[in-house]
Parts: structure tokens; sequence; C-alpha cells
């Protein structure tokens, strides 16, 4: 033991001092197979504890207040209007009814967002790879413009300053089967579903087959100019990801800029873009709910409206958080789907 | 040289930005069409946006209210507070900004003042000259600004120089500064030990805004790196405790928490201790920012390799000392962009608390409009919020970037 | 010196591992009643067949892998559940990986200098001069102040040994140390090794180079699905080896 790599006085807290410590058990905080049950004993029972303690205080405040969990007031009518529903709805009808129609509401801009912002972001996100330096130089702008100015910022600057100052009447933005104006995008559509009708000037006020409100306008355009430029992003980065030999071995066999991005890469970055796009359709979704800020009764709106009527809060926030997860999981049930399809494919 | 019609110019300048216009603008034919559209349309648009903001805008919206936009309604008697406060972040500011930059690697030695550093300076002094005049401050107030910038590049300067002497491990010691900063100025910001108290409802503008996110970044910190920890243990306690919250979080709008933060708070605490409505808001927003920043954390966990763990323990390090010493530093710089993209979003997101109801920057914003004296002036103001979070979030970027870059060069492990 | 080893080396057992049972969790038996001893001051070279469970094997002497039966001891301390005991002989034992594992992020100095001071409670100075004392020792004192990711691959791995040395371990274990590197760098890790097995260190080491077991083998074993085959000298071992599944292993890497 005389090496110079092991001198004596390191020998010191005791591998071979003390009696025999091979006989001895372990303390029980020192054996590795009881640390895991120790500490996950002590975390839950802080958990326990902490569970315990914030139930208690809601159950006792809630009683003290008389707004015990029930879940009759639902039935009770709602006394508010709701200014354009998919779902009818009228003031007299019950809350629920009125939650239904603004979960509709909810969901009419989420999946009107969703094809939006995709083809938005979807060209926004080729166009980087585009062989014109302005247009590449345009889409970077776009996106970090974009990315560093609040949703909420845009939706109200949206609304306020871009729809809301628009004309009505006859100064009104008018195209082919389409008018713009402070009151609502007017579309041409079947009239009674029989003959084709565009928008018409009746008194100065338009009427067409189909009405948009401007504030659903404004938060459709705020969301997927925003989500756009996210999904942009990730389909930039999925392109990316496509070796360039592959560029190099679509344009040798002669396929143009198109032919290559739509059969060579875009197959290939599938893969890569489509769990992205899975986070940016379900932030898109969660964000649709500062509809509010725009006055567009989406889902938080109504029942933010409902909880100030009747002090439900802690009902009408579980309903609240408990939709917006199952449409999350919605979304990501949709997308898991498509994506095995697209891994499959790639097989 | 130099008789030619290119004068000073390099040889070839000419040639160079033809080649370039045509590579880059005129390849084909479609796209030489496309840029001309482009251009067109490039054009338009920036002849009628500064022919609104000269001919049509009417700015005295914001010059009339940058001081409420900056700080709310905070009594004015005790402004001096929140000047002495903005001299001592700039103080703050300056030195770590010196030290970071003084402490150069042996390998690789850099200058004391490199070009980001002047360029910076020098976008610093001239926000601080051109800001006060177009915004009609008066010249005292003015003075300050300029003192405040002068302030940050001496403290810089200085720092710089004394950096080297002091060595690396002042830098470890100075990050000790920033939250004995912090809590001065939540003294000086809400009073006590012998200052006036300035309640919280009070508190307003760009202020609320900086300090809900700042707050939210710093404590988020911990809790985030303990739920990223937690969502990687071996124990399926902690792990599916971390999964059930950072899920549920995260599959929560932001508008839905602050929501229950303002309504439901005060029933699950005991009468009288639920803090107030500034506060909750900021616990709302610390527990959201929480659950997304352990999701980058964990993306910088599952890079580092598990031999790196298994070395530290094989050389006797504790659990603790390995996550603390080899792997979280490692995992951390990782997940640096990740992060501050998430501190960036959380600084935009403070923009909700105006929907719950408090004056911060947006909130104050919309108690302008309201104002009958400047009803209607909408563009103006969003505009100029815009732009000041543009330049916030677009800073944070940069600075994160610069950052990386300097932690960077060689470390990552080259498996 | 060597002749007081060799002596002591026959008296005391440093590492005694007997009918080491091993069961991945999804029931995979890898070791399968595995035995080896090994003396002081002896270095003993681990071959086989991959998959045969020599890295499991070497790893359960430190505790990165348990066991499920049979008994392991180091130094006389039973190497069971008791977490005094593990951190004890990981502080005694160093190891040494393919993949080097050196911490990126740290200067070599730096890397030397961790668990010393952690660990051990040294002061820094005292660990610094230790840590450029074992550097000089395997030829890299000049590049302290460098990061890992600067250093070519057998550099690193001579970093890795020294940063092991650093805890002035009682037992070394090398995991295939060269098998990650390029073969012109191959010679001056196996230098290194060599020259600790001459100052006496005693070492296990799992390695597929047969000129280093030839050489500086005390004994070479051969591991073969989850068991020890055969334990010999290298002389024996290479050239009249007892069992069949020996020859036939020689066989194909000879």
């Amino acid at each position: 033991m005389g090496s110079n790599l092991t001198p004596p006085q390191l020998r010191r807290g005791g591998l071979n001092g003390g009696d025999n410590p091979g006989l001895s058990q372990p303390p029980w905080w020192r054996n590795r197979l009881l640390i895991p049950w120790l500490v996950q004993a002590l975390v839950g029972f802080v958990l326990l504890l902490l569970v315990a303690f914030l139930l208690g205080n809601l159950v006792r405040n809630l009683t003290a207040a008389g707004l015990l969990l029930s879940w009759r007031w639902l039935g009770q009518p709602a006394g508010f209007d709701i200014a354009e529903s998919v779902l009818p709805f009228q003031a007299e009808m019950p809350y629920w009814r009125g939650l239904l129609a603004g979960l509709g509401n909810t969901l009419r801009a989420v999946s009107c967002g969703l094809i939006g912002a995709t083809v938005v972001g979807t060209l926004a996100g080729m166009a980087n790879f585009s062989s014109n330096g302005l247009l590449r130089r345009l889409v970077r702008v776009y996106v970090e413009l974009v990315r560093n100015i609040p949703l909420l910022l845009q939706l109200v600057f949206w609304y306020f300053v871009v729809f809301l100052s628009l004309p009505n009447g006859l100064a009104a933005l008018q195209g082919p089967g389409v008018v713009l104006a402070k009151s609502g995008l007017y579309l041409a559509g079947f009239h009674n579903g029989l003959h084709w009708v565009g928008p018409q000037l009746v008194n100065d006020v338009w009427q067409a087959p189909l009405r948009l409100s401007v504030e659903f306008c404004a938060l459709l355009v705020g969301l997927v100019v925003y989500s756009g430029a996210y999904i942009a992003e990730v389909v930039r980065g999925g392109i990316a990801s496509v070796p360039a030999g592959q560029w190099e071995a679509a344009s040798s066999l002669g396929l143009g800029w198109l032919a290559s991005i739509r059969h060579v890469v875009i197959p290939q970055a599938l893969p890569v873009i489509v769990p992205g796009l899975n986070t940016q359709y379900i932030s898109l979704a969660k964000n649709s709910s500062l509809a509010v800020a725009v006055g567009y009764a989406d889902l938080y709106a109504v029942a933010e409206t409902t909880l100030n009527q009747t002090g439900r809060a802690v009902e009408v926030i579980i309903l609240l958080l408990g939709t917006y997860l199952v449409l999350d999981l919605l979304i990501s049930a949709l997308m898991n789907a498509l994506n095995q399809f697209v891994r499959i494919k790639e097989r | 040289m130099g008789n030619s019609l290119t004068g000073d110019l390099p040889p070839g300048f000419l040639q160079r930005s033809k080649d370039w216009l045509r590579r880059e603008l005129f390849a084909s034919r479609v796209d030489g069409l496309l840029s001309l559209v482009l251009i067109g349309l490039i054009l338009a648009a920036l002849f009628g946006l500064l022919r609104w903001a000269l001919l049509q805008a009417n700015w005295a919206v914001i010059q009339l209210n940058s001081t409420l936009l900056c700080i709310g309604r905070y009594p004015i008697e005790h402004q001096w507070r929140l000047w002495l406060l903005t001299f001592l972040l700039a103080a703050t500011a300056g030195a770590s900004w010196g030290l970071l930059r003084s402490c150069r690697r042996a390998d690789r030695p850099g200058l004391l003042w490199p070009r980001n550093d002047r360029i910076a300076a020098a976008v610093l002094l001239a926000v601080c000259l051109i800001t006060p005049p177009a915004l009609g401050l008066s010249l005292a107030v003015a003075g300050r600004w300029l003192a405040i910038a002068g302030l940050l590049l001496a403290m810089r300067w200085l720092l710089g120089r004394l950096g080297r002497r002091l060595g690396a491990d002042a830098i470890k010691w100075f990050a000790l500064v920033w939250p004995v900063t912090y809590l001065l100025g939540m003294v000086l910001i809400g009073g006590g030990f012998g200052l006036t108290p300035v309640a919280s409802a009070e508190w307003g503008g760009l202020m609320l805004t900086l300090l809900q996110a700042s707050f939210a970044i710093l404590l988020c910190f911990p809790l985030g790196v303990m739920l990223a920890l937690g969502r990687r243990s071996n124990y399926p306690l902690l792990r599916w405790g971390s999964v059930i919250y950072i899920e549920f979080i995260r599959g929560a709008p932001l508008i839905t928490l602050l929501f229950l933060g303002q309504n439901i708070l005060g029933f699950l605490l005991p009468g009288g201790l639920a803090p107030e409505r500034v506060w909750r808001a900021a616990w709302v927003l610390t527990i959201f920012a929480a659950a997304y920043l352990a999701e980058a954390v964990r993306s910088g966990l599952a890079a580092i390799p598990n031999g790196q763990m298994e070395a530290a323990r094989s050389l006797g390090l504790s659990t603790a000392q390995g996550l603390q010493h080899v792997v979280l530093p490692q995992a951390l710089r990782v997940a640096l962009p990740v992060m501050v993209g998430q501190f960036i979003s959380l600084l935009q997101d403070t923009t909700l608390l105006s929907l719950i109801g408090l004056m911060e920057l947006l909130g104050t914003a919309r108690t302008v409009m309201a104002n009958p004296d400047f009803l209607g002036h909408y563009g103006e103001v969003y505009l100029t919020l815009a732009l000041l979070f543009w330049c916030c979030c677009a800073a944070l970027g940069l600075g994160s970037r610069a950052l990386e870059r300097r932690l960077d060069p060689h470390h990552l492990p080259n498996l | 010196m060597i002749a007081a080893i060799a002596e002591e080396a026959t008296q005391s057992l440093i590492l005694e591992a007997k009918d080491v049972h091993k069961w991945y969790p999804n029931g995979f038996h890898a070791l399968r009643g595995a035995n080896l001893q090994v003396q002081r001051g002896e270095v003993v070279v681990i071959m086989g067949p991959s998959g045969s469970g020599k890295s499991t094997f070497i790893r359960t002497f430190n505790a990165l892998e348990d066991y499920q039966k049979g008994t392991i001891q180091f130094d006389g301390l039973p190497l069971g559940n008791d977490l005094r005991h593990i951190e004890a002989i990981r502080r005694e034992v160093g190891m040494v990986y393919q993949q080097f594992n050196l911490f990126p992020h740290l200067t070599v100095l730096q890397n030397l200098t961790l668990a010393p001071v952690l660990v051990r409670g040294r002061s820094r100075v005292q660990a610094q001069q230790r840590a450029l004392e074992l550097l000089a020792r395997v030829g890299i004192a000049e590049q302290a102040g460098k990061f890992p990711g600067q250093l070519s691959g057998g550099q690193q791995q001579r970093v890795a040994i020294a940063r092991s040395l650093c805890m002035d371990p009682r037992l070394m274990l090398f995991d295939e140390p060269t098998s990650a590197l390029d073969p012109e760098m191959v010679r001056e890790v196996l230098d290194v090794m060599q020259g600790l097995a001459a100052d006496g260190m005693t070492m296990v080491v799992v390695t597929h180079e047969v000129r280093f077991a030839r050489q500086v083998a005390d004994r070479v074993v051969l591991m073969a699905d989850g068991e020890v085959v055969e334990i010999a000298p290298p002389e024996t071992f290479f050239t009249n080896p007892s069992h069949e599944r020996t020859r036939r292993f020689l066989d194909q890497i000879l």
C-alpha cells in the first residue's frame, strides 16, 4: 500500500475503520430501498396537507357566503343578450343555453382561425425558401413584428383602429360579392337556398345572405395574423430539417421550385411540422379567449357575465377550465391521428 | 484609382450591387414581377403610414399622458422614489454589463468596447436624447434621463475596467446584487421602513407591467426548475404531481387563470390572508409561467447525456451536487433560448391584466382613451404601446442571443 | 516497492463479487452468477463478446447498476442498500468511461478539482495543486485552462483518467476506455494506463485491446452470457485457454 496514489491520510471516513460494518443494518433513512418511499411519503403528505387546507377554506368560505357548490342556477333564465350567436339564444333562455352559445361562438372562431392561420403560416413558412430575396426578408419582418407585440394589443388594434374606422353605407369597401363596412362583413350567398344574391344597400344599410360582425372579423384577423407567424416558424423549421441534398436531387430531376417543395420536401418535413402545429393550434384555441377584449361573445365572455350575475365563481371556473381542457385534448387527439397518418405514409 | 465615376467605392461595387439585385430580386421573370409588386405595396404602405403619422395623427395624446402611461396614478409627491429606483437600476445594469464584458476567457481575449457594445451605448444615448423632447418633457426631466443613461454607461466603463482585476468570481457575487436591488425597489415603490406606504392599487402603467413581469420571472424560475426535475424523477408521485400541474396549467388559457385568481383565491385562503388584487395577479402569473418554464428546462435536461450524472456520481458527488454543479448548468444553458422566449411571452402576457381591471400599460392606455379629451385616438396610443413592447421584446431577444454566444463557444458535449 | 505491493497483493482482497445476478426491468437476465476477486495492486482485464455483460458487471462495482442476487464487497464493505457504504465506495473507486463523460461546461482544471473540493472537502488551492501534478503525469499539463471540447479524444480520455485519480482512488474501473478513440490516439491512453499499473494501481479494465492485456494484465477474464467463463494469466489465456468458449472468442478477435 505504499503507492503514491493512495496516501494513507485519505483513508479517513472509515471504509476499513470501526467495527465490521458488513454485519450492521443501515439506519432506515440511509437505506437505498426505503428512500424512494420516504421521499414520496413526505411529498405526498405535504401535498395532502396543502390540498386539505385549501379545500377546507373553500368549503368554509363558500358556506359562509351561502354559495355551496350547486348546479341548479344553470337552469335559471340568463337575462342577458348575446349579440351574435351560431346557436339561437335569447335573454329568457337559461344560463346553460347561454354558455352553450358562447361555446358555439368559440368553436366558430377557433375553427375559422385554425384554417386561416394554417394557410397564412404555410405560405409564409414556404416563402422563407423563395428565390426572391425581398419576399424572404418581408416574411422575416412579418414574423419578428408579430412575435414581439402582445396578441391582446394586436387584437384591440385590429378592432378599434382598423375595423371600427371603416366607413358605412356607400363608402364601404366593396368587391365582387363582398362588402366590408363598419357594420360588418357582408358576403354573397344563396338566398332561400335558391338564387345567388350579393350584398345590397337597403335604406343605407347593407344586407346580404351572410353577415359577419366586425368583432368576429377583428378576432379572426388578429388570431390568423398572430398564429400565422408562429406556424410560419414551425413550417420553416420543418422544411429546414430536410437535408439540402433532397432539394438538389429534386432539381437535378428537373423539378421546379413548387414541384420540389410539394412532392419532395413537404412530405419529409411533415413529421417534423405536425407536432409543432399541435402546440400552435392549442395555443390558438386558448388565445381565442381574448375575444372578450373586442366584444365578441365567446365562451369566456359569456362565463364572465354569468359569474358577475350569479356570483357562482367556483362552478363557472370549473366549467370554463374543463371546456378548454377538453378542447385542447380534442385538438391533440386530432393532431396525433394526423401524426400517425403522416408517419405511416413516410414509411 | 479614384478618378472614375465610382469615386471612392471599392472596385466592382456597382457590379456587385447589380449582381446582388439580380440574384435576390430578379432571378427569374416571375421573381422580377413579384419584386415589383412587393416594392409597390411596401411603398404604398410606408407612404400611407407616414402620411397618417405626420398629418392626421394627434400625438398630443401621448405627450400629455406620458407620465400616466409610465407610472399610472402614482402620487406625485412620492415620484422621487421611482427616480431613485431608476438610477439604482441603471447603476446595477451598467455594472453587470461591464462585469460580463470584462470576464474574458483565457482562450478568447475580447475588446473592452466591442462593436456591439458601442452600438448599444449609442442607441441608449440616442433614445435618452430624443425621447424626452419628442414627448415634450421639461428640461429637468430630460436632464434626469440623460443622467440615467450617463450613470449606466459610467458604471459599464468602471466595472469593465475593474472587472479584469476582480476576476470571474466577482460575477457570481455580483449576481446577488440584483435580488437586493429588487427588494430595495419593492420598498421604494411600496413604502415601509420609514417611507410612506403607497397602496398597490395606485401602481400603474409601464412600471406595473415591468413589476409584474419581473416578479413572475424571478419566482417562476426556482418553481419551474423544481417541476422539471420532478417530471423527470424516478419517483412516480413526484413525476405525476409535476405532470398534472404542468399539463393543467398549460391546458388553460391565462385569462381564465387570472379570472380564477381574482374570484376564487379569496375563497381558498382564510379570511384576510388573501393578497390584494395586484399581488393575486402576480402570483397567478408566476404559477402560470412556472409550468411553461418547466417544459423549457425539461427540454434542456433531456439534452444532457446520462453519462454526465453517472460521472458525477462515480466521483462521489451526491445527486444534489451532481444536479447543481454538473447537470443543471449545462441544461439551463441549452434551455436558455427557449426560456428567454417564455420570458418574452410572459412580458407580453401582462397585457391580459388589463382585462381583469388592473392598470398596467394597456389598462392605463384604455383609461387614457376613455378620457373625453382623447376619445378615438386609438391608433396613436396602440402604435406607441406596440413600439414599446416591440423594443422591449426585441431587446430581450437580442440580449439572449448575445448571452448564448458568450456562453456557448465550445462547451456543448461533442458526442 | 513493487515487490512490497506484490507481496501484499497475495494477502489482501480489495474487491470480491460472488454469484452476482442482475435482471433489467424488462426482464433481461444480464448477469447470471458472475464471480470475480481482485487483489490489491492487481490489473484484471475483462474481455468478451459484446452483450456478454462486461460493462454491466463493472458498473455494479460502484453501484451505477444495482443487482438482485449475490454479494459484492469492496475492501470488506458490503455493497448493498446502505447508502453510507455506496457513498464511501464511490469515493474510493474511480471510473473511466468509453465516452469520457468530461463536464463540457468546466475547464480541464475545474473538471479535476470539482469532486475533491466538494466530496473530500479539500481547499481549492490544494485541489488545484494535486490536479496539476496529475495532469503533468498524464502529459497534458499545458491544457489545464481549456475546455474539454477543445481537446482531442485521446487528450480528453487522459483528462478523464486524471479526474478519477484526483480522488485518490483505491480501485480504478475502465469501461472500454479506448473504444471511442481514433486509432492513432489509442496508444497514448494505453500508455497512461500502463504507467498507472506500473505504479501499483489496482485496475479492472474492460477492453478489446489484446496487446494491452498481454503486456499489462495480471489476469485476464472472459465473460460470456453474463457469466465469468475463464480467469487466467495472460500467457495461458491467449495461448492455452482451458475453455472451448474462450478458444472460440480468441479465434474471432485474433
